[in-house]
């Protein structure tokens, strides 16, 4: 994919996600047991022989930086081209203070993206838990001579989310925003959009000139108010935006359904991520595990119940861990009882603590923590 | 550039005595240990002793080693002054060209890369133990002994001195003797095949033992007792801690048991990480049904069967009420519900089909043994492997 550039939107300030991203952004949040969540916007490119990609970032980048390093790991550390962290340059004159929306963050790093020597951008969230198939999706736009093409859900989004409806001759005819975890009318959009960069730089400039931030309130409006065509392609499969705690804790419970599991880590388009320790994980003679998804470098002795356990936990004889998510390096001493936790990384809790969390919302214990 | 020491690793054996494990692959690319395979712990220990230049002498189907060691990165052995090379055999100019004929002819054959280093000293390992050791204490040790030759060894007990090469040592400490295998052991000091040599005195002995029709072209049966016979200083460093040689189907299952004893070997120590090549998967999934017990589990298995005792490789299978015990299974292997493992080793991809028996437990006749089954192998439904079987790929079962 040659004529393509990605850039993943790692920016986004989502104060639904509390403690989690305190020190971090979305698309830095661990996900599944190994993962940070940028892996699958970065995996679905990769995938897609998409290897020239820019990281739009604005600030708590650092973990991001950490995990990405060089894009070695997705094959985007070349001698041309490859990976580009973009914290913003320059902020576009009309910036008041810290930029929310999407056209901003991209003024933010326009002399990027007038230098992107490919003819098409393909844009994504850094916080969107899909593997997409971008190969096909950017086949399709080909094939349909849309403008842009919308990668969409095929199943309503929790959450607040943008909508498209498709009309007789297969192009959008309307757009729906702000939308909230109902059913209805229209397609969800996983703001996932392949456009042609003289396209993007249009909109971009129109809206500066306007001093307009948005991509879907503001730049959208003006694409189809000229007769701009666009085309959506379904990702049939697992998705879901993560945008607070609930979405968070949600995701990462999903994967330990197989179904949802094989739809995120398909064998044919794998998900590749940094690659830290390289010991297996062990379990001691009372250990036992159900449902759950444990990372290597792990030593269990205690139970584990519908869990999901990230590398460098050490879980002591008599603990009983249920629906919880334990990030790196936890430390859970002898006959500790943790439910509906999710512990940041490198939390010890000593022998004999008590943590009950609420199943519809739960408890986030934040990195560090010694309880 | 200079260097005071690099490596030589002797990776060329096919390890015959691994049977169906080796048919395809040289000894060491064998999986071992959950996420590893044999050669990650020399390479590891050369990494983390500081070692950066490391020649592997690859012979026997090399495919999988050179692909596995590619350039080095997994064992930080990437770097701009040194790295990792595949050395294998080849062709000069108005030669015909020759295998290596022994261990001490390999290094013989790549004096030339050696030299491009203009290293003082050359180390030598092979590819077939499983330990932890840091070079640089052997090579400190090596330099203020000025010896020739410091050779690395191992207390053992008498009786196990008849299986080694066994060193007596004279009252100053230094190496008077070498004997392979004694009958009449004179020393427990067993020699582990490390070697660190003054490459201007090895190069010496090297070029003089080629020249010689009669030698057998080998560092144990050659080079180390011409040294001692001309006098030169060899020094014993004493090595303490897990050492095993992986030569042998029980020796292999012995050592991979070994690993879910963290008081014989500790793989989780920060300090010395031992570096594999591995493809990033999910992490492993227990099913509601599993019941895991004393055992090591990799990236992307999945369990919901019993697994006791056993080490599972990256991406196995054990399906629900499949039993797995006292077994070592090689990445991709895939045991299907109701099947059976037991006292076995499963080569890489290799289908047990449900209600299939592999192996039985210890019943105290010379007959029993370790039942290995080959990589790319499907065991029938309901088929029997008996203990001690050796499935070659290819083999219907």
């Amino acid at each position: 994919m040659r004529d393509f550039h990605g850039l993943i939107f790692a920016y986004n300030a989502n104060p639904e996600l509390r403690e989690l991203v305190s020190l971090r952004t979305a698309a830095s949040l661990p996900f599944c047991g190994r993962y940070r969540l940028i892996d699958l916007a970065l995996s679905s490119m990769h995938n897609a022989g998409i290897l020239d990609v820019g990281v739009i970032m604005q600030r708590d980048y650092q973990s991001l930086l950490d995990h990405i390093g060089s894009g070695k790991a997705w094959d985007m550390s070349r001698r041309s081209g490859g990976l580009r962290m973009l914290p913003p340059f320059g902020l576009p004159e009309y910036h008041t203070g810290e930029y929310t929306g999407t056209i901003e963050a991209l003024n933010t790093v326009a002399s990027y993206v007038r230098d992107i020597p490919q003819s098409h951008i393909v844009l994504m969230l850094g916080n969107l838990c899909a593997n997409v198939d971008l190969t096909a999706a950017i086949r399709q736009h080909i094939r349909s001579g849309a403008d842009i093409t919308a990668v969409c859900a095929d199943h309503t989004l929790s959450g607040m989310h943008h909508r498209f409806v498709v009309g007789a001759d297969g192009f959008v005819e309307k757009m729906l925003l702000y939308r909230h975890g109902e059913d209805g009318e229209g397609l969800a959009t996983l703001e996932g959009y392949i456009v042609h960069k003289d396209q993007l730089l249009d909109l971009m400039d129109r809206c500066k000139a306007r001093r307009l931030n948005n991509f879907h309130q503001d730049a959208l409006p003006l694409f189809f108010a000229e007769g701009g065509k666009m085309d959506v392609y379904v990702h049939h499969g697992y998705s879901q935006v993560v945008r607070s705690v609930e979405d968070y804790y949600r995701v990462n419970m999903d994967m330990l359904c197989g179904e949802n599991r094989r739809s995120i880590f398909p064998a044919d388009r794998p998900v590749r991520t940094k690659v830290h320790e390289e010991v297996s994980s062990y379990y001691g003679e009372e250990a036992v595990s159900h449902r759950s998804l444990v990372a290597d470098d792990c030593i269990i002795r205690g139970q584990l119940e519908s869990s999901i356990i990230f590398p460098g936990a050490r879980i002591e004889a008599g603990a009983k861990i249920k629906n919880c998510i334990l990030m790196r390096g936890c430390q859970v001493g002898e006959g500790v009882e943790l439910e509906n936790v999710i512990a940041d990384k490198n939390c010890s809790f000593s022998a004999g603590t008590r943590l009950i969390g609420s199943d519809k919302l739960p408890t986030v214990v934040p990195k560090n923590s010694k309880i | 550039m200079k260097k005071t020491c690099i490596a030589m690793l002797l990776a060329g054996g096919q390890g015959s005595r691994l049977y169906a494990l080796t048919q395809n692959e040289a000894k060491p690319s064998v999986p071992f240990g959950g996420k590893y395979r044999i050669i990650d712990f020399p390479l590891s220990n050369c990494a983390n002793s500081g070692i950066d230049t490391v020649g592997v002498l690859t012979q026997y189907r090399p495919l999988q080693l050179n692909s596995y060691i590619g350039n080095g990165q997994p064992w930080d052995l990437d770097s701009a002054d040194g790295g990792v090379f595949i050395l294998p055999p080849y062709q000069s100019a108005g030669e015909k060209g020759s295998w290596f004929s022994g261990t001490a002819n390999a290094i013989y054959q790549n004096m030339g890369f050696i030299e491009s280093y203009h290293p003082d000293n050359v180390l030598i390992l092979s590819g077939d133990h499983i330990y932890k050791m840091d070079y640089a204490k052997m090579l400190r040790e090596h330099l203020a002994r000025e010896a020739a030759c410091t050779i690395g060894v191992l207390q053992v007990s008498m009786e196990e001195a008849t299986r080694f090469g066994i060193m007596n040592v004279g009252e100053d400490g230094y190496i008077r003797e070498f004997e392979e295998k004694p009958k009449q052991p004179k020393s427990d000091l067993a020699s582990m095949g490390i070697y660190i040599f003054n490459w201007e005195k090895l190069r010496a002995y090297l070029i003089a033992d080629e020249n010689d029709p009669n030698s057998s072209k080998d560092f144990g049966k050659n080079i180390i007792p011409n040294m001692l016979a001309a006098g030169e200083k060899l020094w014993p460093y004493r090595f303490e801690g897990y050492w095993r040689d992986v030569g042998t189907i029980t020796s292999l299952w012995d050592a991979n048991m070994d690993m879910l004893s963290p008081t014989l070997i500790n793989l989780y120590d920060p300090e010395w990480p031992i570096g594999a090549r591995s493809p990033v998967c999910p992490p492993h999934f227990t099913g509601d049904h599993a019941e895991i017990i004393h055992s090591i589990i990799t990236e992307g298995c999945e369990v919901d069967g019993h697994v006791e005792n056993s080490v599972l490789s990256t991406g196995v299978t054990v399906e629900t009420s499949a039993q797995v015990v006292y077994s070592v299974l090689m990445p991709g292997a895939v045991v299907e519900a109701g099947a059976t493992v037991e006292y076995a080793i499963v080569g890489e991809n290799t289908v047990i089909r449900s209600g299939a028996h592999v192996g039985a437990p210890p019943d105290g006749t010379d007959a029993w043994g370790v039942a290995t089954c080959g990589p790319n192998i499907e065991i029938r439904r309901g088929a029997r492997v008996s203990p001690g079987a050796m499935l070659y790929t290819g083999e219907e079962v």
